[in-house]
């Protein structure tokens, strides 16, 4: 088997036990690996109404084929459970060397079923499959975990090669908003697999091999990925503004056309750009690009935060954290931004998640639906202490912001405000607001795991025109885009690469380098028609969990309330209009379940 | 003669280095079959090529301290030394070295750095 290990990992917690399997070719052929392994496993293993932070969820870490090999951004490691928010399955995506490292251990899966007496560490060190007691680990914010554990370690030089997933207290006190935070700092998107990860007691898994993967015909695949190098080198948008800013480039472009949300998506215009845009980040930052494994792009900026609690190490804030840490909650102070983005690192709190949660309690308290005595804090819109407070109290679950730390969609139902939530499924929004690019509004709505813009680019054609020239406002061709970028997005996941080389390659300079490395002969369309196989698998698990299209939808202030000012004013989110077409392409009944004929062609 | 030239500031440590490395001279992606490391310290990753090892006494067994940071130079020292685990071919216990992928020079990993900071000079 090229690429793969064809390895799993079942770990039993609850008897301190584990298993080596081999994984079915077949379903390697189905589904690639990556995101669609873990997910049909996943769908195949777990009841859809079981409780996300009972014993018997699962967890499921995977790594696709291509991760490893030296693929152009391959690098990627997948975390599939039932999220502890929304409730829906999730697939967070892990960027950094986890994952490669995962697949150098001669794994390509690790299935983490039951639950640990008490506090426990997984470790795969050398084939040593370990899991010990985690004392001196729990309750200490992720980066402190990884040193501690790396200063255990018997062998002198193993810390070297040595790479770690963990949780923050955030996780452990099991907050829904809680996510999971690999290799020094890296986010993991998505929001409720930390609390899942806590209520297994599981505090990290750390990771270190020397197995060899083989790749079907290297020479082909060393020209071909050379190609894609100088390919991605000679795009501007990855050789340049990525490898300048990070995402964080895309902070001036979004407030021109209006997207950049403020104060809880109540406006979208701002028009001081310059205390926000690239300049800003430089002003406040000591930039220092940092690849993921095998990336040539290098999107991640480690930084300076100068805080005597973080002493002197940390990761900028990406476009999704100033987004929503920063300008949805009124704030434009980018070294508050840039704590609250630690913060939310070192607690192991996901930054979208938590950003929106707060936005939504500034609404309330604005609009005078609740105060700050009855809260317990102060919530108000661009006081930086005020989001600070929170995130810290959020995480350590400390007095009245346990009421906060169960997602804005609880805070909002409690005080009888629903509207206030700015999010779907339970999952707060990423930073786009859905009425100035209609085509994010249709994914956000229809997205198997919440508002999340990790599963579809769309705007890379929306905004940056990089493929095609789209109207950001239009409807026109926005079902097709979506579900194309739907697909590709899956598809990119199983196999284990990275999203953002989008910008400067299109899908099917991606096709040589698969066949290469696999020894396989897909064509794009098979890639995508896999990718399709993989979106309906998902969406078949949150039908039995007990989402249907009432779930398809965004909240009523984007539907109902244009934009206020700014350049998008007056613009509203045509999602219904786009909805019966979307169904329509995804051979998709009007109540949003897939046919028989749908899944009989897709195999399912 | 032509060198690689290395510039530490400029590597983003994401180890593609590693994988051409190895898939060039053993035919598999493994980054322990490697020539070229990428080791981290602190906040700085240092690329670090295979070299010969010699039976003298050593003098690299020191930490250097640059403001904040200690750098351990045990590490960066390119020996395939038997008291590090680095550069050593992790099946058969035979150090490695590196070879500049024949003759004339024509380096794999240089190929794949994006970052600049390995550069095939002449001089």
């Amino acid at each position: 088997m090229y690429g793969c290990t064809g390895r799993c990992l079942r770990v039993n917690l609850s008897e301190g036990k584990h298993s080596i399997e081999e994984i079915d070719p077949e379903l390697l052929d189905k589904f690639l690996g990556g995101r669609g392994l873990g997910v049909k496993v996943y769908s195949d293993e777990v009841d859809p109404q079981t409780d996300p932070l009972g014993p018997e969820n699962k967890l499921i870490f995977v790594s696709g084929p291509l991760v490893g090999t030296g693929a152009v951004t391959g690098a990627s490691c997948n975390v599939v459970t039932k999220s502890a928010l929304s409730g829906t399955i999730v697939c967070a995506k892990m960027r950094g060397h986890f994952g490669a490292e995962l697949k150098f251990a001669g794994f390509d899966m690790i299935i983490i079923e039951g639950k640990a007496e008490f506090p426990v560490i997984l470790s795969i060190l050398d084939d040593k499959i370990n899991i010990q007691p985690a004392l001196e680990c729990w309750g200490r914010t992720t980066s402190e975990t990884e040193e501690v554990f790396k200063k255990n370690l018997t062998d002198k030089w193993a810390d070297r090669e040595t790479y770690l997933v963990s949780i923050g207290p955030a996780g452990e006190k099991l907050v829904p908003l809680a996510n999971i935070v690999n290799d020094r700092l890296l986010s993991v998107g998505g929001a409720g697999i930390g609390a899942v990860m806590g209520s297994k007691n599981l505090k990290a898994i750390a990771v270190k091999g020397s197995h060899s993967l083989s790749v079907a015909d290297g020479d082909r695949f060393v020209r071909v990925v050379t190609t894609l190098i100088n390919k991605l080198n000679s795009a501007p948008l990855t050789s340049q503004s990525m490898s300048a800013w990070g995402s964080a480039f895309l902070v001036g472009l979004c407030n021109q056309k209006g997207v950049l949300p403020q104060k809880n998506f109540q406006a979208a215009a701002f028009t001081e750009s310059k205390d926000i845009g690239t300049e800003a980040l430089a002003n406040a930052f000591a930039l220092r690009s940092r690849g993921c494994f095998a990336c040539p792009i290098a999107c991640i900026k480690k930084t300076d935060v100068n805080h005597p609690l973080f002493k002197g190490k940390g990761m900028a804030p990406t476009y999704w954290a100033i987004g929503a840490l920063g300008l949805n909650c009124g704030i434009r102070d980018m070294t508050t931004i840039g704590m609250a983005n630690m913060i939310c690192a070192e607690m192991g709190l996901d930054p979208i998640a938590a950003g929106g949660t707060v936005a939504t309690a500034m609404e309330l308290m604005e609009k005078g639906i609740t105060s700050s005595d009855t809260l317990k804090l102060e919530f108000r819109f661009g006081q930086g202490e005020d989001l600070l407070q929170a995130l810290t109290l959020i995480a350590t679950k400390k007095g009245h912001a346990k009421r906060i730390g169960k997602g804005g969609e609880a805070l909002a139902g409690e005080y009888g405000a629903p509207g206030s939530f700015m999010g779907v499924k339970g999952l707060p929004m990423a930073p786009f607001d859905p009425r100035s690019i209609q085509g994010m509004g249709l994914h956000f709505a229809t997205c198997n795991y919440g508002p999340h813009h990790l599963y579809a680019y769309t705007f890379i054609d929306e905004l940056l025109n990089v493929h095609e020239e789209l109207d950001p406002w239009s409807t026109e061709g926005k079902p097709e885009l979506v579900k194309r970028y739907q697909d590709m997005g899956a598809v990119i996941d199983s196999l284990g690469l990275c999203n953002w080389p989008l910008m400067g390659l299109k899908f099917n300079n991606f096709v040589p380098m698969v066949n290469s490395c696999l020894g396989t002969d897909y064509r794009a369309e098979d890639l995508l028609k896999i990718g399709e196989r993989i979106w309906n698998q998902e969406k078949l698990f949150n039908m039995r969990a007990g989402f249907d299209h009432t779930h398809d939808t965004l909240p009523q202030r984007f539907v109902k309330e244009p934009i206020p000012g700014g350049p998008a004013e007056g613009q509203i989110s045509k999602v219904d209009e786009m909805l019966p077409g979307y169904y329509d392409l995804r051979g998709w009944s009007k109540k949003g379940e897939p046919l028989p004929e749908t899944l009989d062609a897709l195999g399912l | 003669m032509p060198r690689i030239k290395i510039d530490h500031s400029k590597c983003t440590g994401c180890r593609h280095c590693e994988i051409a490395c190895s898939l060039n001279h053993a035919g598999v992606a493994n980054p322990r079959r490697a020539r070229i490391r990428v080791f981290r310290e602190g906040n700085v990753f240092f690329p670090v090529i295979a070299g010969p090892f010699v039976d003298a006494a050593c003098t690299s067994k020191v930490d250097i301290r640059i403001g904040d940071q200690v750098y351990d130079m045990c590490l960066l020292c390119r020996a395939s030394c038997p008291q590090k685990p680095f550069f050593i071919e992790a099946e058969t216990g035979f150090p490695l070295k590196c070879d500049f992928c024949g003759i004339p020079p024509n380096p794999s990993c240089v190929h794949w750095c994006n970052s600049g900071a390995l550069e095939l000079v002449d001089d």
